[in-house]
């Protein structure tokens, strides 16, 4: 039995206040570099690099300050085709999310792969970013990933 | 509950409580988490669990910001544990992280609280426009002000009595170099010609917007030898709380705030405040909050607090018997989620003798003070030298 709705009142409420965000140097420096084209991952305490850059090691705690450039190139580990896109995809054509792992960073992680269809995908395939068009010192300047078989990795 | 001792063994404070648009929420907290922990002689491996406590989410914007935290306060694999009691909440987060060690549970924490106001701005998040209710737009300040008219009314004190606590304060926090505020050239004058924001009080008798965090290493007996200083022992701690409106609440002395005070006194064997303890650390956002909590907590007579401001009794400068915010108080730096936690530690500072240019020759027993929402929350502990 659905509940009568008459008599029951509702009213629009939208809550918003522009905040001001400080990501500070370490994150605000990878940022930064990415508007630039450039591509940074961090050093942890045990010799592996992280990309995306953390400001504290995720083990120890310790501050992470040995920043290590790297390419646009990297490695397809595994993903999930989202064949029919819908409106927050923000996006129309079909894509993966995908778990990427660049080449010279020992972890993976999430971004948008695209591609004809799912068939071309296969693991440890090369990959490249494919940069977005305007740039603003965030992780949405990285479009997403291509493939890059056929070329050097 | 088992009743161990808690004794506070590192305390550490942002460099100063301004503006910090250099550094991230995370590089805000961790910097007084580790100048706590190198005050306890400790690292991240000594500690057992992590209590963080910040004001309203939507003060930053930031939701759960204890779950993003974690790694940068070490709190990787141990239990992580967010207190929300509003402007209470740095009181109330000590008190909490307290009782970890005080049942025994944890021997060694770490408790952290923060607020970053330069991200956002409070008086909007206190104030946001709703449906099926007029909008106030008020803020903190215009909150209190009524609350303030009302404490006048009775009292009889003189118009100007909070413009003296504005000028002790941030005389005080030329001492403290921890202040947001340093005013070298400030005095009644300059308070009394400064804007007037919500009637009667004036834009030099409110807090800054801080940014800034606090926090302290708290151990049980067997692990607080491990600071090149002595530790601070806790003595007694309460808490209490009441609904924000209703017909019959007693908004300028609330009950929550007397029964609060009264229970500590008792775990504390204190029967008068003034006499038996050597200073306090009060939270003190808007001027008349002083001479309003110098009679709640029982250090006036009802009616009288306004007096002890006016005879220098709570200026450390003018050797005063009770000296109040040595610090500078809320009214010289105000991280919000931060202030109160600031509060407790200047307290433990005091009597560990560690207060350099603030501190209060030879005291023993010091109170820190914390109270939030529409005067509705009260977190309180008394801290002393010698162990309890």
């Amino acid at each position: 039995m659905t509940e009568p709705r008459e008599n029951l009142l509702e009213a629009d409420f939208e809550l918003g206040f522009t905040y001001t965000r400080s990501p500070g140097v370490i994150i605000g420096k990878f940022l930064a570099a990415l508007q630039q084209q450039q591509i940074y991952g961090i050093r942890a305490n045990d010799g592996t690099v992280l990309f995306p850059p953390t400001e504290y090691d995720p083990r120890t705690a310790e501050s992470l300050h040995d920043f290590v450039p790297l390419t646009d190139l990297g490695r397809l580990l595994y993903w999930t085709w989202i064949d029919q896109p819908r409106d927050h995809h923000q996006i129309s054509q079909p894509f993966a999310f995908a778990m990427i792992q660049l080449d010279g960073a020992d972890v993976p992680f999430l971004h948008r792969m695209f591609a004809d269809s799912a068939e071309h995908l296969s693991v440890g395939m090369a990959v490249k970013v494919q940069w977005a068009e305007q740039r603003r010192g965030a992780i949405t300047d990285i479009h997403g990933f291509v493939t890059a078989e056929g070329e050097q990795s | 509950m088992s009743n161990h001792r808690v004794a506070i063994c590192g305390i550490g404070q942002t460099e100063r409580y301004r503006t910090k648009l250099t550094c991230s929420l995370a590089g805000l907290v961790r910097e007084a988490a580790l100048n706590a922990l190198a005050d306890a002689g400790c690292d991240w491996s000594d500690i057992d669990a992590l209590i963080i406590g910040k004001a309203p989410d939507m003060f930053e914007g930031v939701v759960m910001p204890e779950a993003y935290l974690a790694e940068a306060l070490g709190g990787v694999n141990k239990p992580v544990i967010r207190v929300h009691t509003a402007g209470s909440v740095g009181g109330s987060t000590a008190i909490v992280a307290a009782n970890h060690i005080k049942s025994g549970l944890f021997k060694r924490v770490l408790t952290v609280a923060f607020e970053k106001q330069s991200e956002s701005n409070a008086h909007w998040a206190l104030s946001p426009s709703m449906p099926f209710r007029p909008h106030f737009n008020s803020g903190a300040g215009g909150m209190f002000a009524p609350v303030i008219r009302e404490y006048m009314r009775r009292s009889g004190a003189p118009e100007d009595a909070g413009c003296y606590v504005a000028v002790k304060d941030r005389v005080h926090a030329l001492n403290n170099p921890h202040a947001h505020l340093h005013l070298p050239d400030i005095d009644l004058d300059t308070v009394k010609n400064s804007p007037m924001l919500w009637e009667p009080t004036r834009f030099l008798e409110s807090c800054p917007s801080s940014d800034g965090a606090c926090a302290m290493v708290l151990a049980a007996e067997s692990h607080a030898d491990t600071s090149a200083h002595k530790p601070a022992w806790v003595h007694a701690m309460a808490m209490r709380s009441e609904p924000s409106f209703y017909p019959w609440r007693e908004e300028v002395n609330p009950e929550a705030s007397r029964a609060c005070a009264k229970d500590l006194y008792a775990q504390a064997g204190i029967t008068k405040p003034r006499e038996e303890l050597d200073l306090a650390e009060v939270y003190v956002p808007f001027s008349w909050f002083e001479p309003i909590w110098l009679e709640s907590l029982g250090f006036a007579e009802s009616g009288q607090g306004w007096r002890l401001t006016l005879e220098g009794a709570t200026s450390r400068d003018q050797g005063g018997d009770i000296p109040w915010n040595c610090s500078g108080g809320v009214l010289s730096s105000n991280p919000i989620g931060a202030s109160g936690m600031i509060r407790f530690a200047e307290a433990a500072l005091q009597v560990r003798g560690m207060a350099n240019k603030r501190q209060v020759d030879g005291a023993k027993r010091a109170l820190g003070h914390a109270y939030g929402g529409h005067s509705q929350f009260f977190a309180m502990w008394i801290v002393g030298a010698e162990k309890p």
